[in-house]
């Protein structure tokens, strides 16, 4: 039984492939999982499902029935939704508006919306996907952010539901969350494709997943009938050799090694952040990170983490306490200097804070160096270096594209990531500051990544590694710090590390000295 | 290696180039059953439209002259495009320059041209520069939508020119408010006098390779296209963006003074009520066909001037109005922007 067939499906940007005759079944009340490689073709081939790109060629095929989408509108008459990779809200809005935007509504003109919050209150109890449909949306997390799309999506009726990389912004409580509510649908009837990058969830919530490589199919496996091993091998391809990585086979010398000395790189002194408003946003966090140390924060999203990049680059000025950067006071400098001498930085939220879409790749690679040799005298931007080294970081980051003149905003998710990467790890800064950098990357990119790390510590640089993937921090950092509402709730060296003790923290109970 | 970047980049030229054509063709067929419709001969008038300006040196002449306004203004709308900030006070700035440059021409015409002319230039640059500041500190220090206080701006200028056109610099023989003529030291030289043209178009042209160059060579231009690519990334990566914003809204300004001082030093010699004619509207239509890229504006601004000297000339001889050619310059607006629509899927 098939409920979706795509057939020889083809599209070219530009000339270039991105997929090549791609093959996809979709079972009735099955997690579809769809996997692949950064730029491996799986959001176009569902944005061609939802109607978003037109395909050159290929079929699909509906109950058996041939369909043709050409718009989304068309996606959603099919009862076919997808919630984006990168998705598009009016943060101004209430949740019940953003859900209600653009659905054909009879009160549209009057706003008087009981109705329709009725039968969405209904569909939230149904899956257990809680949210208050008053609260602006601006002011919520990313995960119920996400929440707010998927229920947009069942509140316009769907049959089959498409999420791509729907978990890279949720905490593991959140993503356990989803799950349920996911199997929740299924059990109800829907069909759900599922993109990501995670091997646990692969193995956790697909019922069958098919590979793509390169724009084209892989594998497609069943669970049960294949060995994990196989699954394993799908995701991360052919070429990653599993015994040599640091992701399956962790760090092969001893990391018990006492703490690196030399001066601080990065030293907090009492530093705390209070917004105009009076909160609180950090307090007294006092730590230092050394030359040659990868230093971890672990804890729940919105604790504080963004709060304390921004003050180590000088974004926002501590409103108690002090921050050096190589010994200097962080007010000494603006943030444009720092950036040109001391420090690197991958920010949290790529799309928002750290990418110009509509620049290209070169463009986008020197950002927050473009005043530093040797791309720029100060005054006059050297382009033929800029493009040369461009040219070397999109072939030693992987990263997929035509060349350093593409415009950024056709990369795919995972490859603007890598280029986050390249310009961070380019830079060979005394301190990095690095939140989540392994968001939305596949394995053998997050453990060149990781690698990345080892050759700064063995560099004698510092790394500063905010992350919300606790096996990250175990596996790279010296210690980890765990911040809980604004504060350091403790600092564990690596001989003490300890999911469990690690866990409490994070959830703010604290141990007893 | 080399072979195969000229390679793709005659291709990406020409894949540019394309969909321009296309957009042109359309909206002069489009336009064309208008002109079939309301009973005139369409091949007569878009030969006219096409060719004016290229049959006799007069016409190519009033193109080039037409064509100096037009490229500043249009620059002094795509300037502050580029950090994503609307500049709607062209007209505004082009008048403020204008005043700047009569004032200075009138008070202190006894001067001799080495003197006078650099003067009356800076003057207007200056003055419009001012106009540029007001709505750039505005946002900057409260936040006020730019595209407001620019328009609005216009009107302050709009007043000025009367007030000073009507004032004791009133030309008191001409019928239209206009002033008296400033020195001759302040006129701009001709490069050609008969038929005549004046220096203003080396210098526009001067002005547009300048801003080529700052928007694409130098780090403030960098930071200025990053800044309009994303404001919040250039911001967490250390530009600081509202300077930006400030910073090019003053530069086009300035431009637009520079369009204003250029019209009173080459070609009117005076200030006139009405002198801004609609350059700001025909500046913006021809900054947004060329999508804001400071390289495309001087070969559409040209074209533009062309399709404008033709309009007249058509005008003239086919009695058809001239708002014809301002509905295919429309046309050709939203012909470009249909195709990137398209292509984009
Ligand atoms: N609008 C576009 N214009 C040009 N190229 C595009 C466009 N969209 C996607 N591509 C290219 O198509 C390829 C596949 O991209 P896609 O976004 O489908 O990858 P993906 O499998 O979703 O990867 P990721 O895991 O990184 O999100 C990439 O090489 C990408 O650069
Ligand atoms: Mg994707």
């Amino acid at each position: 039984m098939v409920i979706l067939r795509m057939e020889g499906i083809r599209k070219a940007f530009g000339g270039v492939p991105a997929l090549d005759g791609v093959h996809f079944e979709l079972h009735p009340n099955e997690i579809h999982g769809l996997l692949g490689g950064n730029g491996a073709g799986k959001t176009t081939l569902m944005n061609i499902l939802f109607g978003l790109y037109r395909m050159d060629s290929g079929d699909v095929f509906l109950h058996s029935k041939k369909i043709s989408i050409s718009a989304p509108r068309d996606a959603i008459a099919q009862r076919i939704n997808m919630v984006h990779q990168h998705f598009l809200q009016v943060d101004s809005f209430t949740v019940l508006e953003n859900i209600l935007m653009g659905a054909p509504l009879k009160e549209s003109l009057t706003m008087r919306f009981g109705e329709e919050e009725k039968k969405i209150a209904a569909i939230q109890k149904r899956f257990g996907l809680e949210i208050d449909l008053g609260a602006t949306l601006g002011d919520l997390p990313m995960g119920t952010r996400q929440k707010v799309e998927i229920l947009k999506a069942l509140y316009r009726g769907v049959e089959i539901l498409i999420l791509d990389e729907p978990t890279t912004n949720l905490t593991p409580q959140e993503v356990d969350a989803l799950f349920l509510s996911l199997r929740e649908m299924v059990k109800e009837g829907l069909s759900i494709v599922f993109i990501t990058h995670k091997l646990r969830e692969v193995l956790s919530v697909c019922d069958r997943i098919t590979v793509l490589r390169n724009g084209r199919n892989v594998t497609t496996l069943r669970k049960g009938e294949a060995p994990e091993e196989e699954f394993v091998r799908g995701m991360v391809g052919e070429e990653m050799n599993l015994e040599k990585s640091i992701l399956f086979s962790g760090i092969r010398e001893s990391r018990a090694a006492p703490l690196p000395g030399g001066e601080a790189l990065l030293k907090l002194e009492g530093a705390g952040l209070r917004t105009a408003d009076g909160l609180q946003r950090l307090k007294e966090l006092s730590f230092e990170v050394r030359p040659g140390e990868i230093f971890g924060v672990a804890g729940v999203a919105g604790n504080g983490q963004t709060e304390l990049a921004e003050l180590v680059l000088g974004l926002q000025p501590p409103t108690a306490g002090r921050v050096l950067v190589s010994g200097r006071d962080v007010r000494e400098r603006t943030t444009a200097q720092l950036l040109g001498e001391d420090v690197a930085y991958i920010p949290e939220d790529r799309l928002h804070d750290g990418f110009l879409p509509k620049a290209n790749i070169a463009q986008n690679l020197i950002l927050g160096a473009q005043r530093s040799r040797p791309y720029s005298n100060g005054w006059l931007i050297d382009w033929k270096t800029v493009f040369a080294s461009a040219q070397e970081m999109i072939a030693q980051y992987h990263i997929k594209t035509a060349g350093p003149g593409e415009v950024g905003g056709n990369l795919s998710g995972g490859n603007i990531q890598r280029v986050m990467i390249a310009r961070a790890f380019s830079r060979e800064a005394p301190l990095l500051v690095a939140h989540n950098p392994t968001r939305g990357l596949d394995i053998p990119s997050m453990d060149f990544v990781y690698s990345k790390f080892l050759e700064r510590k063995a560099a004698g640089r510092a790394s500063l590694l905010i992350s919300e993937d606790l096996d990250e921090l175990l596996l790279l950092c010296d210690r980890i710090g765990v911040i809980y509402k604004g504060e350091i709730l403790g600092i564990l060296p690596r001989e003490k590390f300890e999911k469990y003790a690690i866990g409490q923290l994070m959830s703010g109970v604290r141990r007893e000295a | 290696m080399t072979a195969m970047t000229a390679k793709t980049t005659s291709r990406s030229l020409l894949g540019t180039a394309i969909p321009y054509l296309l957009a042109i063709l359309a909206s002069f067929a489009a336009a064309g059953i208008f002109i079939a419709l309301m009973g005139f001969d369409v091949l007569r008038a878009y030969s006219t439209i096409l060719f004016t300006s290229f049959r006799t040196a007069n016409g190519f002449i009033q193109t080039l002259l037409k064509f100096v306004p037009l490229l500043l203004q249009a620059l002094a709308f795509t300037i502050p495009l580029t950090a994503g900030k609307f500049n709607i006070g062209g007209e505004g700035q082009l008048l403020a320059g204008a005043i700047g440059s009569t004032a200075v021409g009138i008070a202190f015409s006894h001067l001799p041209p080495a003197l006078l002319l650099p003067l009356v230039i800076l003057a207007g640059v200056a003055a419009g520069a001012l106009w540029g500041l007001i709505p750039g500190w505005l946002l900057y220090r409260f936040g006020i939508n730019e595209i407001l206080t620019t328009v609005l701006l216009n009107f302050v200028a709009f007043s000025l020119v009367n007030y000073v056109a009507t004032g004791p610099w009133r030309d008191q023989g001409a019928g239209h408010p206009m002033t008296v003529a400033i020195g001759e030291g302040g006129f701009l030289p001709m490069l050609i006098n008969n038929p005549p043209l004046n220096a203003g178009i080396i210098v526009a042209i001067i002005v547009a390779a300048l801003v080529y160059f700052y928007t694409t060579r130098t780090v403030a231009g960098y930071e200025l296209v990053a800044t309009g690519a994303n404001p919040r990334a250039a911001k967490t990566f250390g530009i600081k963006t509202r300077l930006m914003f400030i910073s090019s809204l003053v530069i086009a300004g300035a431009v637009g003074g520079l369009s204003g001082a250029l019209e009173v030093a080459g070609v009117q010699h005076r200030l006139i009520e009405g002198m801004q004619s609609n350059f700001l509207v025909l500046g913006l239509i021809i900054g947004l066909i060329a999508k804001g890229n400071n390289l495309a504006v001087p070969f559409i601004a040209f074209f533009i001037s062309v399709l404008e000297v033709g309009a007249s000339a058509m005008q003239r001889t086919l009695l058809i109005p001239v708002e014809m050619v301002f509905i295919v310059e429309a046309l050709i607006l939203v012909f470009v922007l249909l195709s990137d629509v398209v292509r984009r899927r």
